[in-house]
């Protein structure tokens, strides 16, 4: 049974349409990316799937069931737009936003601690929100999040504002939750982030699914061997060269796709007649590129 | 249910435990005391001086009388005026007044009251001091005179003081106000005036104040962005109902507090405050009214606070857009004094059953006449069909409202929030 289906949802605010006919499913036992750029309707479908605000189109299932009061204990959300109450205790805040969630009261002070001491910030049990610091206040507010030790965690951008030690940490327990068999929704702009985490993914721009599919399925179909190279010299090269079929360049370093039938050797040999090549290797695209492609041609058809 | 219990408890125990609580709470009491009391305590402060007065006597007839009437002792047994006549003898009058200047200047004695000789026909007489804003102090004096001066009038007319203070001893009005089940009360314009405006007062300021502090605290979700996070386990209508109802809560507590204060105060002050416990004089029926009326009003003016609240992006906004809901607040007030004197007109039954003035109105017209039983009821029943019917609109408002950030919703896109 998937824990989480979306099919054909769609959402309109005045004339804008944030999300059209997006459909995706979300498995148990997985990480599953919900991708885009700022502002293509991310936000919005995780809204509608926390019956925030209501679809005008579609259907959302949830463990099977429309969205209902119990559903609600067994999700996990962590909003993009972060928000506690600054005037409570760390520990009173936890309790209620456990209770909120239908775990009793001496649950939620006792797993409340386990995880402050977790997340490395057990000395503030006691303090008020507003006297910690932003990074703080993030974890406190992630810890809210999983507290009840929910079946299905929706993550909106869990990493923005974090310093590296504590992305590290709070990967770790996705990835925990994972192994759990526990599912994960994670939403972000960053895909590189997502490229290491995620099974599956769904992407988004314009409020339109653009993909849909395994992590390593898509790479597979959509990801074409690209070359990196970093050079010195003039780029203008690049842009002219007629065996090259797409350019990313950044002045002394760029992403390139060959013509089809093009060997590296062959661009190589014509590379160093021009430009002093410092280092050169090929991958396949990352997702990043895939986005940018995928989102570039949607475009050149409307 | 459940949910809003959470909620509720937080509500309260966050707003209880609040400094700012605690110290209204147990301010406003202790100054409500402090104004009662100040005024008593101040008139006793300004008596506890003897005033020395020089009296220049030239009608030779008033002095003695004087000394003899006004014989007031301090509390610490000295007597209050102390007179000592001066007499003008062969010296210059502006000179001997001049004097006398010198003296209540040198504050040697604190008055010089000149009686000149034709007192009995002129009826006037002059008071000199530093400080001539003592009214009590005046008012002493000049009736003590006025009574010699009188007495001699009618002595020398022929008649007989004591039967002429017969013949003009003024008449009286007692007012008596007959309540419930033929009972008399007596009572007069004062007491009732005095006694409803202290309730409707009550009322007004709870109201509004118990109101903005639900819109504050919407809008403070609002801004902190805690909303989201709420609803991830609660519905819109449930984080409304538990505000509403756990501040309602903290209202009361802080009535509870007052209310013993309040009956501390009557119980033992009233006895040292024998002026202010007659108007305080309510029965049982009025106290279960006014517990009525203010929880219904509570619940109307709350929801529309909440549904401010719930439009508004900073308190500021908010404070504009509350104006309406003061509006409807003070129409009742303003038309109080209308109210209290003619309590069964048609503008007071009609403002009394129309919901929105209804709380206010309709209990300080109980507090006034006897309003037939059908018209409390139906003002009760139509408050409550427009509570519930105000709820059911502030929870579609509400529900949208609490999401939306940056630009203030007009009145269409309102409208279109309670379409669908």
């Amino acid at each position: 049974m998937s824990i989480l289906e979306i099919q054909n949802v769609s959402k309109s605010f005045g004339r804008f349409k944030a999300v059209d006919k997006v459909s995706f499913t979300v498995q148990a036992g997985q990480i599953h990316g919900l991708l885009g750029p700022n502002g293509a309707g991310k936000t919005t479908t995780i809204r509608m799937i926390m019956n925030i605000i209501l679809p005008d189109e579609g259907h959302i299932r949830l463990f099977g069931q429309a969205m209902n009061e119990e559903l609600k204990t067994k999700i996990g959300y962590l909003p993009e737009e972060r928000g506690i109450y600054p005037k409570m205790r760390v520990r009173e805040l936890l309790v209620f936003l456990g209770e909120l969630h239908g775990i009793s009261r001496s649950l939620a002070r006792l797993k409340s601690q386990q995880w402050l001491q977790k997340l490395e910030i057990g000395h503030t049990e006691n303090k008020k929100v507003e006297e910690l610091s932003k990074g703080m206040q993030q974890k406190l507010q992630f810890i809210g999040t999983i507290l009840h030790d929910p079946e299905l965690l929706i993550l909106d951008e869990p990493f923005s504002g974090l310093d590296p030690v504590n992305v590290n940490l709070l990967k770790d327990i996705m990835l925990d939750f994972k192994a759990q068999g526990k599912a994960i929704v994670f939403s972000t702009h960053m895909m590189d982030a997502a490229e290491r985490l995620c099974d599956e993914i769904v992407m988004i721009d314009h409020g339109k699914k653009v993909l849909d599919g395994s992590l390593s399925a898509i790479k597979n179909q959509y990801g074409k061997d690209a070359i990196h190279i970093e050079y010195k010299g003039d780029g203008n090269y690049l842009k002219k060269a007629d065996i090259i079929h797409k350019l990313d360049d950044y002045g002394n370093y760029a992403e390139l796709e060959l013509k089809e039938g093009v060997s590296l050797n062959a661009f190589f040999s014509d590379a160093i007649k021009h430009l002093e090549v410092i280092k050169i290797d090929t991958r396949k695209s990352s997702l990043n590129e895939i986005f940018i492609s995928l989102a570039g041609e949607g475009e050149d058809h409307e | 249910m459940n949910k809003i219990w959470i909620i509720l408890k937080r509500e309260y125990r966050e707003s209880v435990f609040k400094k700012s609580f605690i110290i209204i709470t147990l301010l406003t009491p202790l100054i409500m005391i402090g104004l009662s009391v100040l005024p008593t305590l101040l008139m006793f402060l300004s008596s506890e001086k003897t005033e020395r007065i020089d009296v220049i006597d030239q009608s030779h007839s008033v002095y003695n009388e004087l000394t003899v009437n006004l014989k007031d002792t301090l509390k610490n047994k000295k007597p209050k005026f102390i007179f000592k006549q001066v007499f003008v003898g062969n010296k210059p009058f502006d000179r001997l007044l001049s004097q006398e200047q010198a003296l209540i200047e040198n504050e040697q004695i604190d008055g010089l009251l000149f009686i000149p000789s034709t007192v009995e026909d002129s009826g006037k007489v002059e008071y000199y001091s530093k400080n001539v804003a003592d009214l009590s102090l005046n008012h002493e004096l000049r009736n003590a005179i006025r009574k010699i001066v009188m007495n001699h009038r009618i002595v020398k007319s022929g008649l007989d003081p004591r039967m002429v203070q017969k013949l003009i001893r003024p008449v009286e009005m007692k007012t008596v106000k007959i309540v419930k089940g033929g009972r008399a009360e007596e009572r007069g314009f004062i007491q009732e005036y005095f006694s409803t405006f202290i309730f409707v007062m009550i009322l007004y300021f709870t109201l509004i104040m118990y109101g903005a502090s639900i819109m504050r605290s919407v809008v403070q979700e609002k801004t902190s962005r805690v909303i989201e996070v709420l609803l991830s386990g609660s519905t819109p209508f449930q984080l409304m109902t538990g505000k509403i109802i756990g501040q309602g809560l903290v209202g009361f507590t802080q009535y509870l507090i007052w209310a013993v204060f309040g009956i501390g105060l009557i119980l033992f002050g009233s006895s040292s405050l024998p002026g202010v416990s007659q108007y305080l004089n309510f029965s049982p029926m009025t106290f279960v009214y006014f517990v009525i009326f203010f929880i219904l009003g509570y619940f109307l003016f709350s929801t529309l606070y909440a549904a401010v609240g719930a439009v508004s992006n900073n308190d500021q906004e908010a404070q504009q857009m509350s104006m309406p809901i003061i509006l409807l607040l003070i129409v009742p007030i303003i038309f109080n004094g209308y109210i209290v004197k003619s309590p069964d007109s048609s503008l007071s039954v009609f403002l009394s059953i129309f919901p929105t003035f209804s709380p206010i109105i309709m209990f300080a017209r109980i507090n006034l006449s006897n309003p037939p039983i059908w018209q409390i009821v139906s003002s009760i029943l139509l408050l409550v069909l427009t509570i519930l019917f105000s709820i059911w609109i502030v929870a579609r408002i509400y529900r949208v409202g609490i999401l939306m950030y940056g630009k203030r919703p007009t009145l269409p896109e309102i409208m279109k929030w309670l379409k669908n």
